[in-house]
């Protein structure tokens, strides 16, 4: 019997989705025992984990860590739908945000602060029974010193006509993006329940607009390409572009720094809850935190024995009485309305 | 032992079920969910979807991306795959791993390069500024055009291979007969190469189409978050809003849509099939 193998036009079809959908899964990163699996966000933040709180971490247990690079919301989802089987990380890293959705569906296990060397030296502010808070991160406007002169000094300068075809933004599935939306809000007479007054303030915004990051590494080229001049941005982002050569600046607006705690967590069910004790304890280790805040990291420290220094001091705070004066947001209020706003927003930026 | 070809399909139909058919079962299911975990039956995500001309209007946008994407790249495609049909033995394996070669790097790294070469300070608008064929560096980046220079790169291959591989099994003596018959080199490809490698036009127009609608990694980072297409739409919906009935109920209705547009060319292509 001759038999030729002819690929029809629709197993070549089938053949080329099969290959599509291996390229599109995700890479697992299964959580096995001796190997943590721990989150971590893009940018500073994993520039930072991984250069100084990895090799600490691998000295100290001799175990090994993954860490692998994933925005709060996402490790939201990701739990939700790990629910019931191992969950595919260790040690989640969240917004204050995403700590209360966290905790609403048993995301996160308590912290054993008691197993902790490191809890008691945290500033009272960044003690928290769900995960000790390793830092904060505080918005701004940041600008390219080579193309804008004079620095910018508020909010409303982002609405200047001579910046035309050169403002930024990203989009609001990031932490920065609602984090804009929201202090937008409250300095155009918005509350909580009516984000009318931002979305108004947008839309005379947007013939200004350049472009829109659907994501923070797409938004950190954009500054890299020098292709926006003036943009809502985060302090630490800011530090680490310039510690990479990119011509930026960062300025707290004179309506004063807004921003957000970011802390760990431990996952619950997670079979190396030990390890990721371990972990969390490291990042709030006055050792670890010192290294980090050197630059370009210019993490703020959460650990009272660490001197504020370098940048923060600067900028953001002279000392730790300073941090507890930045403002902090209604996440309660504002998380609900998460779903409601990004659509919204859409709408208002679709072009 | 005597093998005939449905037991050595079997493997493959179990990972298909496994890994397609289940996985699309349960996406199925949560679309008619009224939210995630309930077990009750509601066309209410549907209904909104349809209701709505801001979902419409980004599936309509989605679908004729592609289009135009594909027939961009079926533009630059056909003749490098003519090329490719006709070069000496030695130059065709050197112009197929040209053509195989951007498949040969990650699409994020590919999507990354295009940004340096397409930006305001990009290499393009250097040089258009440089010969003062404008006088402001050209917006493409995060316009629509940009995102169909780049997938049509990017998707490039997935067009060439298909045509390449009907236009060398095509008898040459086809193209003497013709021109022996008084026809021109336009004449010969319009009326002899053309309707004969339709099947490979069509095989690569649907592999590209489906590549470009689906290119979310490229839709988002040319696009920037203004451009709005049914991947980015569906991953905002699932994991910015946590609205996972929504985003199953879209990306049902976006597969079906995909699903209608191959099934159409593929009826089209039936036409060919006498030539083949």
């Amino acid at each position: 019997m001759s038999h030729t193998t002819r690929m029809t036009r629709r197993e070549l079809l089938a053949a080329a989705a099969g290959l599509g959908a291996a390229a599109w899964l995700p890479r697992i990163a299964l959580a096995q025992a001796g190997t943590l699996v721990a989150a971590t966000f893009p940018g500073t933040w994993n520039e930072a984990q991984r250069t100084i709180l990895k090799p600490a971490f691998q000295k100290a247990t001799g175990a090994s860590v993954t860490q692998s690079i994933i925005l709060g919301t996402d490790q939201v989802s990701r739990l939700v739908a790990a629910k019931g089987n191992a969950p595919p990380f260790d040690v989640a890293i969240f917004d204050s945000p995403q700590v209360l959705d966290a905790v609403k569906q048993g995301l996160i296990s308590e912290f054993p602060v008691a197993k902790s060397v490191n809890y008691k030296d945290l500033l009272p502010p960044f003690q928290d029974k769900w995960g000790p808070k390793i830092s904060m991160q505080v918005i701004g406007i940041a600008y390219n010193p080579k193309r804008v002169k004079t620095p910018p000094t508020k909010w409303s300068d982002l609405w200047d006509p001579k910046y035309k075809g050169r403002v930024g933004l990203t989009a609001l599935n990031s932490q920065l993006g609602i984090a804009f939306l929201a202090e937008l809000n409250r300095l155009r007479g918005g509350t909580v329940e009516n984000f009318d007054p931002a979305f108004k303030a947008l839309r005379e915004l947007l013939p200004s607009v350049n472009a829109i990051g659907a994501n923070l590494g797409a938004y950190a080229t954009l500054w890299q390409q020098e292709q926006i001049d003036i943009a809502p941005y985060n302090f630490n982002f800011v530090q680490t572009l310039k510690g990479k050569g990119v011509p930026v600046e960062f300025v707290v607006p004179e309506s004063g720094a807004a921003g957000w705690d970011t802390s760990l967590h431990i996952v619950a069910n997670t079979t190396n809850a030990e390890l990721a004790l371990k972990y969390i304890d490291l990042a709030i280790d006055a050792t670890v935190q010192a290294a980090m805040m050197e630059p370009p990291y210019d993490v703020i420290p959460t650990n009272r024995k660490v001197a504020l220094a370098g940048a923060i001091t600067q900028t953001l705070a002279k000392t730790p009485a300073d941090l507890g004066k930045i403002r902090g947001f209604d996440w309660a209020k504002l998380n609900p309305q998460r779903g409601e706003l990004i659509e919204r927003f859409n709408r208002e930026i679709r072009t | 032992m005597k093998f005939n070809a449905s037991t050595m399909v079997l493997p493959l139909a179990a990972l298909f079920v496994a890994c397609f058919i289940a996985p699309l079962s349960v996406l199925m299911a949560l679309s008619f969910a009224s939210e995630q975990g309930a077990g009750d039956f509601t066309l209410k995500h549907y209904l909104v979807f349809f209701g709505d001309r801001f979902h419409l209007s980004i599936l309509v946008d989605t679908l004729m991306l592609g289009v135009k994407a594909t027939l961009v790249c079926l533009a630059f495609g056909f003749p490098i795959a003519w090329l490719c049909a006709r070069a000496h033995a030695r130059w065709q394996s050197v112009l197929i791993f040209l053509v195989i070669l951007p498949i040969l790097t990650s699409v994020v790294v590919r999507t990354f390069s295009w940004i340096v070469i397409l930006g305001r300070q990009g290499v393009l608008n250097q040089i258009v500024l440089a010969l003062g064929l404008s006088d402001e560096p050209l917006r493409l980046l995060f316009t629509q055009t940009g995102v169909i220079i780049v997938l049509a790169q990017v998707q490039m291959p997935l067009m060439v291979l298909p045509i390449l591989t009907v236009l060398s099994k095509i008898d040459p003596n086809l193209g003497d007969a013709s021109r022996a018959l008084g026809a021109g080199e336009w004449r010969t490809l319009w009326r002899v190469t053309l309707p004969l490698s339709m099947p490979g036009i069509l095989a690569g127009g649907i592999l590209t189409y489906a590549a470009c609608i689906t290119a979310f990694v490229t839709q988002t980072l040319i696009g920037g978050a203004r451009l709005i297409y049914m991947p980015l739409h569906i991953y905002q919906q699932a994991v910015g809003a946590n609205n996972w009935p929504f985003a199953a109920a879209i990306s049902v209705i976006f597969m079906v849509a995909v699903l209608v547009v191959v099934g159409l060319l593929n009826a089209y292509g039936r036409r060919f099939e006498r030539y083949a």
